[in-house]
């Protein structure tokens, strides 16, 4: 089975064969000899070329997330032999703002309509005691404010729209 | 006053603060009663207490910090005395006493010591008269802009414009010059109205490369007061603790001393009884001056405990039951060295975005010299309603640098999935030449995150080799058996499978 993974701005081809925990992996045409054995639904622990990895592993819709001790690295998957191809974000176009968690609406900063800077407060989110200021993705005009103050929302919901 | 055991105590708090009081009342025989609002029935407190009531919604100014319902359940269970933790009602002077005119025991100082060295000129006022050196600045709260103005060019700018009610960070602004004082004004003072139901500020002179370092005392209701030496709480973010350690790298025995007498004498003056925190800024020439007193138990008192042998959560309760303490300053030493990380639901590569949400999994080190103060399990969801601390990680070994190793170690084991956490920040923090060397003051975080983080290609492999594996057995399994059954190739296709399912009931739904 071959897949594109997304990895930090770069596409790596990667082709999966075997199975019953060993693998054979090729990541770019060089090759990984993988043995993994999954720890219950959200760990895996890996031995490659002698050495010993425990990663923790989050599905997202567009892949993974892998967590390391001091770090977490999230790959996007497409299956390529499908052709399927990865998510390429737009670089042009409206840019929309949505919510990094979920939390109650404290203040709408700017109107549909207003001329905003890239990196200025658009939307003010309480969660968990602290505000946060959330900021447009882009300059431009604010196209739409999909919530109202006071509205409870949810991560990753709509917040503004910026065109 | 008659030592008397208490048979039963309310532990007015919620998440780990909690779950800590409960562990001590259960090691010494009393029973726990835990109050937890509709979104924390499931909570960990709730599940360890031996009772547990009801205190209304989610919002905490509805439930934890309802003064009425908390002495309510406190009366309707039986208990003895109420513990605060921290945070919540734990320095509300109005809580203290409802509970004394209920005659419930709060465990903790009296209400008029918390009015007293709750509102922060007058806690300096006490220093002065101590002979504390307190950091140059108003002794009194003023309302005036223009008198505020001339304060600040009689102390000399830089100058911290702090919250006469304060605490938290909140309603602290930085002020570099007369120009900005007028804006950082407003923003003080409508922070701390919001906060507190205070808008008083006052000022005090900006110390620079400032080190936090604070003493942590005990004092019985028999003239007794020990001081438990200091802690080191200069790694901060946004004005909060994030790690601690106890002995402070900075302190010489000579300065330790200094700073537990003065310490000693205005818990002496003040009549101050139960376990209290003073908190010190050391500027660069190691001079300490009193920055404010906190009237309850500290979050980091683990450092304190580790280093100390003292449990301070259960000296809290002996001292409320009348008993006198147990030890004298001469029979107290610090062994070894202890450090704290505080592991939040934050994201430390987002400006500590807040990270509610389901802890999918967990996993939490252990061994050698390692303790873990959680306030959640796997498959708890983290409100959105309340502080973001799950747990605090704390670490004791012989010396310094071995707990250093030793913590990044416990932090190399510790696994949260489900939410963002403060744990990747730690090894950046820990592997750090500065902290190593101990050489770092209250700007240190900021410059650490600054720095970024460096990735090893090798962990970009091995992420893209799991997750590919992930998706290649997902995909086998739900192509050789289109229903869950015994040919699942793997837990993990079984996993997929589910989570299809799931979603694809989701969306008829």
């Amino acid at each position: 089975m071959i897949f594109d993974a997304t990895v930090e701005g770069r596409t790596i081809r990667v082709e999966v064969r075997g199975g019953g925990g060993r693998y054979s992996l090729s990541l770019d045409a060089s090759p990984l000899e993988v043995d993994l054995v999954p720890i219950g639904r959200h760990f895996a622990s890996l031995l490659v070329a002698g050495e010993s990895h425990e990663v923790g592993i989050e599905k997202r819709p567009e892949g993974f997330v892998v967590h390391f001790p001091g770090d977490a690295v999230s790959v996007d998957l497409a299956e390529a032999a499908r052709g399927v191809s990865a998510p390429v974000r737009r670089a042009h176009g409206p840019a929309s703002l949505t919510a990094p968690m979920p939390g109650r609406v404290v203040r709408v900063l700017e109107a549909p309509g207003a001329e905003v800077a890239a990196g200025q407060g658009l939307v003010v989110i309480e969660a968990m005691k602290m505000e946060n200021e959330l900021k447009s993705p882009r300059a431009g005009r604010v196209l739409e404010v999909a919530v109202r103050e006071g509205q409870a929302v949810e991560a990753g919901a709509l917040l503004a729209l910026v065109g | 006053m008659s030592a008397h055991a208490f048979r039963k105590v309310l532990v007015a708090n919620r998440g780990e603060i909690a779950v800590r009081v409960i562990r001590a009342c259960r090691e010494m025989g009393i029973l726990s009663v835990a109050v937890f609002s509709e979104k924390d029935r499931a909570a960990l407190h709730v599940r360890l207490a031996d009772e547990a009531l009801p205190i209304g919604p989610a919002p905490s100014r509805e439930s934890y910090l309802r003064i009425d319902r908390v002495l309510d359940a406190a009366r309707a269970s039986g208990a003895e005395a109420v513990h605060p933790g921290y945070g919540f009602l734990a320095e509300n002077a109005a809580f203290a006493r409802a509970c004394e005119e209920a005659g419930i025991v709060f465990i903790g100082p009296r209400s008029e010591t918390i009015a007293l060295m709750g509102e922060k000129t007058s806690a300096r006022r006490e220093a002065v008269a101590a002979g504390v050196p307190v950091v140059p600045g108003m002794l009194e709260p003023l309302a005036d802009e223009g008198e505020i103005a001339r304060e600040a060019e009689r102390i000399g700018y830089p100058v911290m414009l702090k919250a006469a009610a304060g605490g938290g960070g909140k309603g602290l602004r930085l002020v570099a010059s007369p120009a900005e004082l007028r804006p950082a004004l407003a923003r003080a003072r409508s922070e701390a109205g919001g906060a507190f139901g205070d808008e008083r500020v006052y000022l005090e002179k900006a110390i620079v490369r400032p080190r936090h370092v604070e003493i942590q005392v005990l004092a019985d209701h028999h003239g007794h007061a020990v001081h438990l030496f200091e802690r080191e709480c200069s790694i901060q973010r946004r004005h909060q603790k994030v790690i601690e350690e106890s002995p402070s790298p900075l302190l010489t025995p000579g300065l330790r001393e200094r700073m537990g007498e003065l310490a000693v004498a205005l818990v002496k003056r003040t009549g101050y009884v139960n376990a209290g925190t003073l908190e010190f800024l050391v500027d660069e020439g190691r001079d300490p001056w009193f920055l404010e007193m906190n009237t309850r138990l500290q979050v980091e008192h683990p450092v304190t405990e580790m280093v100390t042998g003292i449990d301070v959560v259960k000296a809290q309760i002996r001292i409320a039951q009348g008993e006198p303490l147990a030890f004298r300053q001469e029979d107290l030493r610090q062994r070894g060295h202890s450090i704290e990380c505080r592991v939040y639901a934050e994201d430390p590569d987002a400006g500590f975005l807040p990270s509610p949400g389901t802890i999918l999994a967990l996993r939490v080190p252990s061994g050698p010299g390692v303790r873990d103060d959680s306030g959640v399990y796997e498959g708890w969801t983290v409100p959105i309603d309340y502080d973001p601390l799950l747990s605090k990680l704390s670490v004791w070994a012989e010396s310094r640098d071995e707990a250093v190793r030793r913590m990044r170690r416990a932090v190399a084991e510790y696994r949260v999935v489900g939410i963002k956490t403060t744990l990747p920040l730690f090894e950046r923090v820990l592997a750090h030449p500065a902290f190593a060397a101990g050489d770092y003051d209250t700007s240190f975080l900021d410059t650490a995150l600054a720095a970024g983080k460096t990735r090893r290609g090798r962990e970009v492999e091995i992420a893209v080799a799991a997750a590919a594996i992930r998706a290649y057995e997902e995909r086998r399994a739900a192509r050789l058996s289109p229903v869950a059954g015994p040919a699942a190739a793997s837990a993990w296709g079984a996993a997929g499978r589910r989570e299809a399912h799931g979603r694809r009931l989701g969306s008829q739904g």
